[in-house]
C-alpha cells in the first residue's frame, strides 16, 4: 500500500524507539507485565487467571494431543460453514438482487428471519442435525448466509443500470454481464460481506459446540468452565484470537489482490508528449 | 424540411441506406420529444447532426442503437427494422462508461471478449485502438488514474476495436480541451477514410460538424423534427485548419447559424 513519503528516512536508536512497530510491541509487553502484576499481587488468579498460567495451559493442552484435534474440528466447522453460508447467501442475494421483482417481494421476510436473535436458533440445530459436525457447520452458514445475503443484494442492486445497457451494446450476452460487469461491480460490497461474515462462521462453530459436542475449541472453554479452569477458558480465547487473526489476514490478501484497482489514488497519468 | 443539395451530393443518394427513419416520432406519455422526422444516412457517410438541448439529437442515436422505441414510425438498419440492441453499431455515449476495475487495456478488449475475438487478434485490434487515439503507454493504467478527456478517448478505443460499420457519436469530444479536439478531428477524418464506415456524429458545435461532417442536419427546438439539411461541399481530405480559414466554411457556418435560431 501507500509509503508515507513525508517521513524523511532515519536510523538509529532513536527513529527505532520512535517507530509504531516498537511502541505497539511495548504495549503489548506492558499490558501482558500489569496482567501478571495483577494477578500475583491481588490474588486474582481465580478470576483473570494470568499469562503464564495460560501459557502453562496452553502447552499442557499441546502436550495432550487435545490442542491439534480440537483446532482440527472448529476450523472444520468455521471453514465448511463459511463455504456453504458463502454460495447460499452469494447466489440468493445475486439473484434477488439481479431481478428486481422477485427481490422486492422476498426481502420483507430475509429481514424478518434476519431480525431472530440466530443464536436462539442453536438448540433447533441440534434437534434436526444432532450433535455432530453437521450441526454445527448449518449453524455457522446460517450466520454467515445472512450477512453474505445482504451485502451481495445490496452490491447486486447498486450496478449501474447504465453501465450495464453500454455492455449490451458493446455486444454482451447475459452471462458476459454477470459475470464480467454485475459480479466485478459489487465485489466490493460482496468482499466486505465476506470479510464481516468470517469472525461469524468461527462463532457459529463455537456456539454450536457450547450447546453440545465432544470436541474443539468451543468445547474445550465450555470443559475448562466447568472446572473452573480460568486459564483454561483464556487459552482457548487465545487460540480463537489467532484463528481469526490469521483468516482475517488471508482474506485481506485477497482482497487487496482482488481490488487492486482501487488503489493509486488520484495519481493522474500524463498525457502523452505533452 | 428544406434541402440544401450539391451536384457532388446527387450521386450518393442512390447508394444504398445505412439509416432510415420513416416518419419517427418519440414521446414519453404525454411529453412530446422528438418528430415526425425522416431522415436517410448513406452507406460510408458522415453525417452530423447538430440543434438546441433537448431537441432530441440523442434520441435520434438511442433509436438506432436500439435502446429506445419510437412510439410511431420506423427506423430501419442496413434495410432490416431495429429490434432490440443493436451490436452491430459503435456507439460513442457523452459518459465513457470505463470499467474502473479494468486497466485501459482490459477496457478497450471488452467488446472483443464479448464477440469471442481470438486472444491473438484481440491484442492486435486493442493496440491499433490504443494508437488511434494516442494511448499507447497507457495500457496499464486504471480508468481512475487518468483524466477525463483519456477516459473518454479510451472510450472511442474501445468503439474503434471491434470496428463496426456505423459509428454513432454523442457529443464524444465535449469533455476535450481545444487543441485535443481538433486532434481528435484530424483521426477521426483519417478513421473514417481508413475505414469507409459510416458516422452519425451529435453535436452542438457547428464548427465541429461542418469540418467532419459530407451533410449537417440542423434539428429544430423540441419537439426535434429535421430543420434544414446542408451538404458541406468542401474538399476531402480535409486539412482542418484550411478548410475553417476557407470562405466556405465561413458560408456553411452563416447559414446553419442562422437555422439554428439561437435567440
Amino acid at each position: 500500500m501507500a509509503i508515507d513519503n513525508r517521513q524523511p528516512a532515519r536510523h538509529g536508536w532513536r527513529f527505532f524507539v520512535g517507530s509504531n512497530t516498537f511502541l505497539q510491541v511495548l504495549v503489548g509487553i506492558v499490558g501482558l507485565a500489569f496482567w501478571e502484576a495483577a494477578s500475583r499481587s491481588f490474588d486474582l488468579d481465580f478470576w483473570i487467571s494470568s499469562p503464564t498460567a495460560v501459557a502453562t495451559e496452553l502447552v499442557r493442552w499441546e502436550r495432550s494431543g487435545h490442542l491439534w484435534v480440537d483446532l482440527r474440528v472448529t476450523m472444520t466447522e468455521a471453514s465448511l460453514g463459511f463455504i456453504v453460508g458463502c454460495i447460499a447467501g452469494g447466489f440468493t442475494g445475486f439473484v434477488l438482487g439481479w431481478t428486481q421483482r422477485l427481490g422486492d417481494i422476498l426481502e420483507p421476510y430475509i429481514v424478518a428471519l434476519y431480525s431472530i436473535p440466530k443464536i436462539a436458533l442453536a438448540p433447533l440445530f441440534v434437534l434436526w442435525l444432532g450433535i455432530g459436525v453437521t450441526n454445527k457447520v448449518m449453524f455457522a452458514a446460517m450466520l454467515v448466509f445472512f450477512i453474505v445475503f445482504f451485502t451481495t443484494y445490496r452490491g447486486v442492486r447498486s450496478v449501474d443500470r447504465e453501465l450495464v445497457q453500454n455492455a449490451w451494446l458493446l455486444g454482451a450476452n447475459r452471462w458476459d454481464i454477470w459475470t464480467k460487469i454485475a459480479i466485478p461491480y459489487s465485489a466490493v460490497w460482496m468482499l466486505t460481506g465476506l470479510r464481516i461474515a468470517l469472525p461469524d462462521a468461527l462463532i457459529g462453530a463455537i456456539v454450536g459446540e457450547f450447546v453440545a459436542s465432544d470436541a474443539g475449541v468451543g468445547y474445550r472453554i465450555k470443559e475448562a468452565t466447568a472446572f473452573v479452569n480460568t486459564a483454561g477458558v483464556f487459552a482457548g480465547l487465545f487460540v480463537l484470537l489467532l484463528i481469526s487473526l490469521c483468516l482475517l489476514s488471508l482474506l485481506k490478501l485477497i482482497e487487496n489482490r482482488t481490488l487492486r484497482w482501487q488503489a493509486g489514488d488520484g495519481a493522474i497519468a500524463t498525457e502523452p508528449g505533452h | 424540411m428544406e434541402q440544401i443539395r450539391s451536384a457532388t451530393a446527387a450521386a450518393v443518394i442512390c447508394r444504398q441506406l445505412a439509416i432510415s427513419f420513416d416518419e419517427v416520432v418519440v414521446k414519453f406519455g404525454d411529453f412530446h420529444a422528438m418528430g415526425p422526422t425522416s431522415l436517410d444516412v448513406r452507406h460510408g457517410e458522415f453525417l452530423a447532426i447538430v440543434g438546441p438541448s433537448g431537441c432530441g439529437k440523442s434520441t435520434l442515436l438511442n433509436l438506432v442503437a436500439g435502446t429506445l422505441v419510437p412510439s410511431s414510425g420506423a427506423v430501419a438498419y442496413k434495410g432490416n427494422g431495429v429490434a432490440g440492441i443493436n451490436h452491430d453499431v459503435g456507439y460513442v455515449t457523452q459518459k465513457n462508461y470505463c470499467l474502473p476495475w479494468r486497466t485501459v487495456e482490459g477496457n478497450v478488449r471488452l467488446p472483443l471478449e464479448f464477440r469471442n475475438v481470438p486472444p491473438a487478434d484481440a491484442r492486435e485490434q486493442v493496440r491499433d485502438a490504443l494508437a488511434m487515439v494516442g494511448l499507447l503507454g497507457f495500457e496499464k493504467a486504471y480508468p481512475k488514474q487518468l483524466s477525463g478527456g483519456m477516459q473518454q478517448r479510451v472510450a472511442i478505443a474501445r468503439t474503434l476495436a471491434y470496428r463496426p460499420s456505423v459509428y454513432l457519436m454523442d457529443e464524444p469530444f465535449g469533455s476535450l480541451d481545444a487543441q485535443l479536439r481538433t486532434r481528435m478531428h484530424e483521426e477521426l477524418l483519417k478513421i473514417w477514410q481508413e475505414t469507409g464506415a459510416t458516422f452519425v456524429f451529435v453535436t452542438h458545435d457547428l464548427q465541429e460538424a461542418i469540418t467532419l461532417a459530407d451533410r449537417v442536419v440542423v434539428m429544430s427546438k423540441r419537439p426535434g423534427i429535421p430543420k434544414l439539411v446542408v451538404d458541406i461541399d468542401l474538399p476531402r481530405p480535409r486539412d482542418i485548419i484550411d478548410i475553417q480559414a476557407s470562405p466556405a466554411f465561413g458560408a456553411y457556418f452563416k447559414t446553419l447559424w442562422a437555422a439554428l435560431d439561437v435567440h
